[in-house]
Parts: C-alpha cells; sequence; structure tokens
C-alpha cells in the first residue's frame, strides 16, 4: 500500500483539468459532448479523475459504457487507446511484442559488420567477449512493438485507456491487467519495469457479464453499473443524439421502447437501438407512431426472429399505449 | 469522521458486502475528496467505491439509508436537523418543562408540532428551568440541564463501554438498554427521585417528580439508541448464527418455515461456487509445442522460429446426470440437490436430472421450461410418493440414456439404497458404473445406519467409484465444490 499511495500523491502533483472541478461541471461537459447521463455516472468519471483509479462498466449491451470512454477523451481532449479483448487475447497483443522481422532484417544487413568487428578476434572465448560489449541491441526499445496498454503509459500527457468487453479474455489476461491496474506500470523481462509518464491514464473497462470478474481486478477498480436509463433520461438522450426529431414522435417512441424492455424477450432493446430506430423513423418521415410503421421496422430494435414473433401481435396494443400514456 | 464511515464498512460488511482493507482506504480517500456535506453525493461516490457486483449495490443502498438515518436521530446531528425522531423528542423533553410550572405534566405528550413549537417560548419565559445544581447525581444534573447534545453524547459513550456493537439477537435488547442506563448512572439518580418523593418539602417533591420525568424520557431515547444498533449491528449477527445452524442441521430434520431460508442459503452457496469456479473453464496450457501452428506463424521470419505457440486444450463441462429418489423421507433431499445443481448452471450448463420412487422419467425438461421451485414441486408430484425399486429405475436410466453416457460423465445418485428386498440389478449399475467417468453414490442416511435392514449399500458400493453421507448442507456443498474442482 504505501508505495501505491506514494505514486498517487506524486500524480496528482499535476494540476486539476479545470473540467474535473466538480460532479456537476464533469456531467455539463459530457452533457455538451452528447453523452446525457446520470449524476452516478459523472461521479464516477469524477472520481476515476481524482482518484486516478480505474472503472470497470457493467450493464446490458447498448446502453454506452464504451461511449461513455470515448467522451471522456473528448471530453479531456486526450488521445484514446482501445483494446478490444476476445478469448485468446495475450500479452504479445495487449502489451508488447518483439519486431521479430526488424530483427532478422538487422541481423542480415549486419553481417557484414559483424565480420568486421569479430575480425582479428583469437578463437571463440574472444568473439563472445566482443560481441558482449555491444550490448543487448536486439532487445531494445528499438525493437519493441507497444501495444495499446504499453503505449497507453507511454503516453506523455496522459490518455484514456478503453479495455473494452474484458468479459471475453481469459483468466490470464486478466491478471496481466492488475499490475498495470493498480500500480500503473509494466514487467518487461529484457528491458526492466516500465512506469507510466506523468500523467497515468485514465483507465476505462467495460464488460457484459458474460462471466464474473475476479475479485483482485474488481478491488483495483471503482464499479460503475449502467442500468437501462428511465424514460425522462432517455429522452434527452434520443434529443441529444438527434436534434431533429418531433417532440411527439421523440416521446412516443421512447415509452414504446420501455414497454418492450418490460416484456420477457431475449435481447431487450438498448439505447443505441433505440437511436437507431429513432434515425430510422425520422427517415422514413414519420411524424408519430403507428402499429404499421412499427411492423415494418421492428427489426431495427429487436434482433431475433424469436421476439419479433412474440411481440409481432401485441404491437396495436403497445403503440396505443406508448401513444396514450401520458 | 473516519469512525463514522469504518462503521458503515462493518455494518456493511455484517451485511455480507465483501470490503477488504483496500477498499476501505479508498474509501476514505472517496469521502475525503467529495466531503460529507452532500449526503446523495456521498453516497453515489461510494456506491462506486465499495459494492462491486449488482446485489452488493441493492444492499449498500438500504444499507446507507439505514445506517445514516439512524445517526441524524442521534442528537448530535439531530440537533439542527428537523426529523421526525428529533421534535418527537423534544417535546418529551418540553413536557415536563411545562409540567412542573402548570401542574398537569405530560399534557404536551402527542400534540401537534405547531402548538409545541408555539408554546416553547412562553414555557422557557414562564418557567426558568430548574437549576441544574439543585441534582445531586451527575445524570441529574445532565437531565436538568438537558441539552440533547451533551445527553446524546452519553448516550453513545455508554453504548460503546457496554459494546453494544456485540448485541446479537432481540431478546437482548432489554439487557443492554438497563446497562447503558446504568453505566450512565442511573443508580445514583434513582435513589436521589425516591429520597426527593418521599421529601416533606413540596418543592422537593415536585423536583423529584420533575426528576423521573426526565428519566422516563431519557429511559425512551436509550430504547430508540439500542434499537437502532440492533438493526445495524444484530440482525445480521441473528441471521449468521442461524445460517450456520441450518448447515449443519440434517435435511430432513429441518422445520418448514426454515425451509425458505434454506434454499437461500443454497443459491448464496451456488454463487460463491459460480464465483470460484467460472473463471478456469477457458484453456488449459500443458507446456507442450503446437509445432504445426509455430511453423505456420513463423513463416513469415523465414522460418527463424521466434514466436512459440504452445498446445493448449479446451476443458469440457461435465455432464451430470443425477438421479434422485423421490421417495418418503429422500425427497427432501432431492430438492436440496437438484436446486443446488439447477443454481449451478454457469458452472455445469450440462445437468440432466431424473426422479424415480417405483418408476424413473427424465425431469430435465420440465426443469428448463419452469422456475426452479415449480419444476421441483412437478417431479416429486409426478415421480414420488411410490414404493422404491432401484432395479427399475436403473434398467430404465440405462434404456433411455446409457449411450449419452461417456468418460466425461458423471452419474449422481441420490438415495438411502434401501429396495423393500427387491431385486437390485446389479449387472445394469454395473454397466453404467463402467461406461462412465464417475459414479457417485450419496446416501443420506448417516454411516451407521447403512447395511441395516434393506439397507444395500455393501452391495451397490462396489459399482460406484465413490459413496458419501449426504445429510446436511455442509456436505452438500462439499461435494458439489468438489465435483466442479475435479472437472477442471
Amino acid at each position: 500500500m504505501p508505495r501505491e499511495s506514494s505514486a498517487l500523491t506524486a500524480y496528482h502533483m499535476t494540476e486539476t483539468h479545470p473540467i474535473a472541478a466538480s460532479v456537476a461541471e464533469v456531467r455539463k461537459q459530457l452533457e455538451d459532448h452528447r453523452y446525457i447521463c446520470s449524476d452516478q455516472i459523472a461521479t464516477a468519471v469524477y472520481l476515476a479523475y481524482h482518484l486516478r483509479k480505474p472503472i470497470l462498466i457493467e450493464g446490458p449491451p447498448g446502453v454506452g459504457k464504451t461511449e461513455l470512454a470515448k467522451t471522456a477523451a473528448e471530453m479531456f481532449d486526450l488521445p484514446l487507446i482501445r483494446l478490444q479483448c476476445y478469448e485468446g487475447l495475450d500479452e504479445a497483443k495487449a502489451l508488447y511484442e518483439w519486431k521479430y522481422g526488424k530483427q532478422l532484417l538487422y541481423t542480415q544487413v549486419l553481417k557484414q559488420t559483424l565480420d568486421e568487428v569479430l575480425q582479428g578476434a583469437k578463437g571463440f572465448a574472444e568473439s563472445v567477449q566482443r560481441l558482449h560489449e555491444f550490448g543487448d541491441i536486439f532487445f531494445s526499445e528499438e525493437f519493441l512493438e507497444a501495444r495499446p496498454l504499453l503505449k497507453a503509459l507511454k503516453e506523455e500527457n496522459g490518455c484514456v485507456l478503453l479495455i473494452d468487453e474484458v468479459d471475453k479474455s481469459d483468466q490470464e489476461f486478466e491478471s496481466l491487467l492488475l499490475e498495470i491496474l493498480s500500480d500503473y506500470q509494466v514487467s518487461i523481462p529484457e528491458i526492466g519495469t516500465v512506469k507510466a509518464k506523468r500523467t497515468p491514464p485514465i483507465v476505462f473497462l467495460t464488460s457484459n457479464n458474460t462471466r464474473e470478474i475476479s475479485d483482485a481486478l474488481k478491488r483495483r477498480c471503482l464499479h460503475l453499473y449502467i442500468p437501462f436509463p428511465d424514460v425522462e433520461l432517455e429522452q434527452r438522450i434520443v434529443h441529444a443524439r438527434i436534434p431533429e426529431i418531433p417532440d411527439r414522435l421523440r416521446t412516443q417512441l421512447v415509452r414504446f421502447i420501455h414497454e418492450l424492455r418490460e416484456l420477457d424477450l431475449k435481447k431487450a432493446p438498448s439505447i443505441s437501438e433505440t437511436i437507431d430506430w429513432a434515425r430510422t423513423l425520422l427517415l422514413l418521415h414519420a411524424d408519430r407512431l403507428e402499429p404499421d410503421i412499427v411492423r415494418n421496422t421492428i427489426n431495427v430494435i429487436l434482433k431475433f426472429q424469436e421476439d419479433i414473433e412474440s411481440v409481432e401481435p401485441e404491437i396495436a396494443r403497445l403503440t396505443q399505449k406508448a401513444v396514450d400514456a401520458r | 469522521m473516519h469512525r463514522v464511515l469504518t462503521n458503515f464498512i462493518q455494518a456493511l460488511r455484517n451485511a455480507d458486502v465483501r470490503i477488504s482493507t483496500a477498499e476501505t482506504l479508498d474509501a476514505l480517500r472517496t469521502a475525503e475528496l467529495v466531503g460529507y456535506a452532500d449526503k446523495a453525493l456521498l453516497k453515489s461516490s461510494l456506491s462506486l467505491v465499495l459494492p462491486k457486483t449488482l446485489d452488493e449495490k441493492a444492499i449498500f443502498d438500504t444499507c446507507f439509508d439505514q445506517f445514516f438515518a439512524a445517526r441524524e436521530n442521534k442528537p448530535i446531528e439531530a440537533f439542527d436537523a428537523e426529523g421526525t425522531q428529533g421534535s418527537q423528542g423534544n417535546a418529551n423533553e418540553e413536557g415536563p418543562k411545562q409540567g412542573s410550572g402548570t401542574g398537569a405534566g405530560g399534557r404536551a405528550h402527542g400534540t401537534e408540532e405547531s402548538t409545541i413549537t408555539e408554546q416553547q417560548p412562553s414555557a422557557a419565559v414562564a418557567n426558568t428551568p430548574p437549576d441544574p445544581s439543585s441534582a445531586s447525581s451527575p445524570l441529574g444534573q445532565m437531565l436538568l440541564r438537558g441539552n440533547r447534545v451533551e445527553i446524546g453524547v452519553e448516550i453513545n459513550n455508554a453504548g460503546r463501554q457496554v459494546g453494544i456493537e456485540r448485541i446479537e439477537i432481540f431478546t437482548q435488547k432489554g439487557v443492554y438498554s438497563r446497562r447503558i442506563l446504568e453505566a450512565m448512572g442511573l443508580l445514583d439518580l434513582q435513589s436521589e427521585i425516591s429520597e426527593l418523593e418521599a421529601s416533606a418539602d413540596p418543592t422537593d417533591r415536585r423536583r423529584g417528580h420533575e426528576l423521573g420525568r426526565r428519566r422516563d424520557w431519557l429511559r425512551e431515547e436509550v430504547r430508540a439508541y439500542v434499537e437502532q444498533q440492533f438493526l445495524l449491528h444484530a440482525d445480521v449477527a441473528g441471521r449468521r448464527v442461524r445460517d450456520d445452524l441450518l448447515r449443519t442441521v440434517r435435511l430432513s430434520a429441518l422445520d418448514q418455515r426454515h425451509r425458505r431460508h434454506v434454499e437461500d442459503l443454497v443459491r448464496r452457496m451456488a454463487r460463491r461456487l459460480i464465483a470460484n469456479h467460472s473463471h478456469r473453464r477457458r484453456t488449459f496450457k500443458r507446456g507442450q509445442l503446437h509445432v504445426p501452428r509455430t511453423l505456420r506463424r513463423n513463416m513469415k521470419y523465414d522460418d527463424a522460429i521466434f514466436d512459440l505457440h504452445w498446445k493448449s486444450e479446451k476443458v469440457a463441462r461435465p455432464k451430470v446426470f443425477a438421479i434422485c429418489d423421490v421417495s418418503g423421507s429422500v425427497s427432501e433431499y432431492a430438492r436440496f440437490m437438484l436446486t443446488f445443481l439447477y443454481s449451478l448452471e454457469e458452472v455445469l450448463p450440462k445437468v440432466r436430472a431424473f426422479a424415480f420412487s417405483s418408476h424413473l422419467g427424465e425431469v430435465t425438461e420440465s426443469f428448463e421450461d419452469n422456475p426452479l421451485e415449480r419444476a421441483i414441486a412437478l417431479a416429486l408430484a409426478e415421480h414420488g410418493g411410490g414404493a422404491t425399486d432401484y432395479g427399475q429405475a436403473f434398467v430404465t436410466f440405462a434404456a433411455l440414456c446409457l449411450d449419452d453416457v461417456d468418460r466425461r460423465s458423471t452419474v449422481i445418485l441420490l438415495g438411502d439404497a434401501r429396495n423393500n428386498n427387491g431385486d437390485l440389478q446389479l449387472d445394469v449399475l454395473k454397466k453404467i458404473y463402467e461406461r462412465c467417468g464417475r459414479l457417485i453414490w450419496l446416501n443420506p442416511e448417516p454411516r451407521s445406519m447403512w447395511n441395516t435392514g434393506d439397507s444395500e449399500m455393501r452391495h451397490v458400493s462396489v459399482y460406484c467409484h465413490q459413496v458419501e453421507e449426504c445429510s446436511t448442507l455442509a456436505h452438500l456443498e462439499r461435494f458439489v465444490a468438489h465435483l466442479v474442482r475435479t472437472h477442471r
């Protein structure tokens, strides 16, 4: 612990970004960047900035987990470095790799030079001795291919690191993350420990909960759960994303989506689907919700035939309910 | 305020939220950053730092509200706050004051808040409060001063002194209230009051009366304090005691009214197993070079081997066949084992369940289509109640799905092996035994009862890889944990 805290105080020396002055300010800035969010989310970003702790974001697909990281990067005006996780992701793809091809090419090219260097060396021992004088040239930073995690640490002015869908990766990868997340450093056997530059990255991890994330990882993170938003918030989101949509249609379609989420579906429509649907309806010049138009566009919000079939007979009723609701 | 926060974390831990020391430190840093003034902000900030699952977040929400509501009632915070408890306390406190002046004591009790606030100043002007120094005992003096803050602090201190946080069951409330009062010096006050009341001087008698009223108010206050502390610390401890008991009690001896608790407990145990085991299902590296892939991947380097690839193997999930005797006394065990197995769906996706008494039938589908409780009830209704016939059950099972049983399958037999002296069909059991990876017999009877009467354990155990006694939840948990572990 003492090590961690001392590192953190060092990082605190850097001046606070004006955006992160207060939770309300963070929220306002996010909204200015067209990310409408609850106080909880703004608080998470605020804490992540000040405590320099990664945020682990969980929630159903399509509620804006990845979007939050992107918007935060935009908001703080930092580069976004993204690492998409998948099964079998290993450190060669996430952390660093040696540029084998370059190493090979250089050895070929330098063969000539090598002969010159070794000229006059008597015997094997002396040749090796001379080679040693050149040090580990081939395993230096020149030949190091930085992958997203290492890149994020080397970023001079800090960055936003997005580790997307961490639940899809293997257990081994999760363990690999631990060192980076708690101390903002990685150990590379051939080179040594690489520490984050002046400002450590702001890390966002997202998870769709396909499996439990280990306690060790959770412990190092702030835990943010983003649920589906309520009607009012979702309307504001749609308004922020598609300002040109008529108010009446917006109200109706958001209510319809909320009705759908109440049903027992294989996959409930998410915010991103609400937005897609709003775009679709706008494109079709609809100015209010009607059963026919819903029926024709339902495949935008429901992604399983099974769901579509179960909702189909209900469409008229649901539409009516969404239109009538006050 | 650090103490408040650590107390709160203790209360959270009591409520089954796992919080590490590191997280406690994080919480302290967070609180320092956001401050204690804005309660909503503090709540949302702490809810990011402390609870790490959705369930825990729900617990956190209720716990936070409960804890900080309880704190608001305490005089220190409530003095300027307008909590209902606070105003009621005021009413109680003001009552005696008026009573001492008008002789109609306690009139203010139950009167509306507005009248109290109106009367307060007049009462204060009309009757100068009794002189604190007129009481001889320290507690009496403090009560006469009537400073809620001071009294609250005293109650808190006394509470800590008698170890209120160790309160466990609700029957202890009275004891703790009395201990706190005694620690505050009730005995001295008591004797002072009786002395005053026995006095011939009417002013003394009135003073005694007054003190008596204030003592009653204090008693109420302490009772409320103990109640809050009990909610925070004890309800949980009581539950823990119950859980520990339920784990080790024989399932057949279980009271009907405890069944819901047990099912809850089973689910919690299953969740823990899932959390522990859902990780390792992916791949399993064996440290052997995968030559074809290594060559393929290194072609781009002119076949110089830079990039090594190792052989790996996906670990298959076990197939579980659970055959449960659902006749009479054993059905209760079947209920809990099936609950357990089906709660583990994430770790054991392929469970097929069979139930039998006189005839065997597969109940897997019913478990897939119905909620757990209903599926179990259906299975018991359909297959329970007959005279147990193990031989017939083995034969039907073999006919139904012997072909599906392979080396990766685990067959679990749950039953007391009491076959009513019928034909056991051991050759069929042998066939199952030879085909499957493991055949495990769980017997809910204690070992000493095996092989007595019509119990055939001696014969069946020859064809089992493992026989276990399984009569309590603890047994069940150990067995299932082993099952999940060995299949990795």
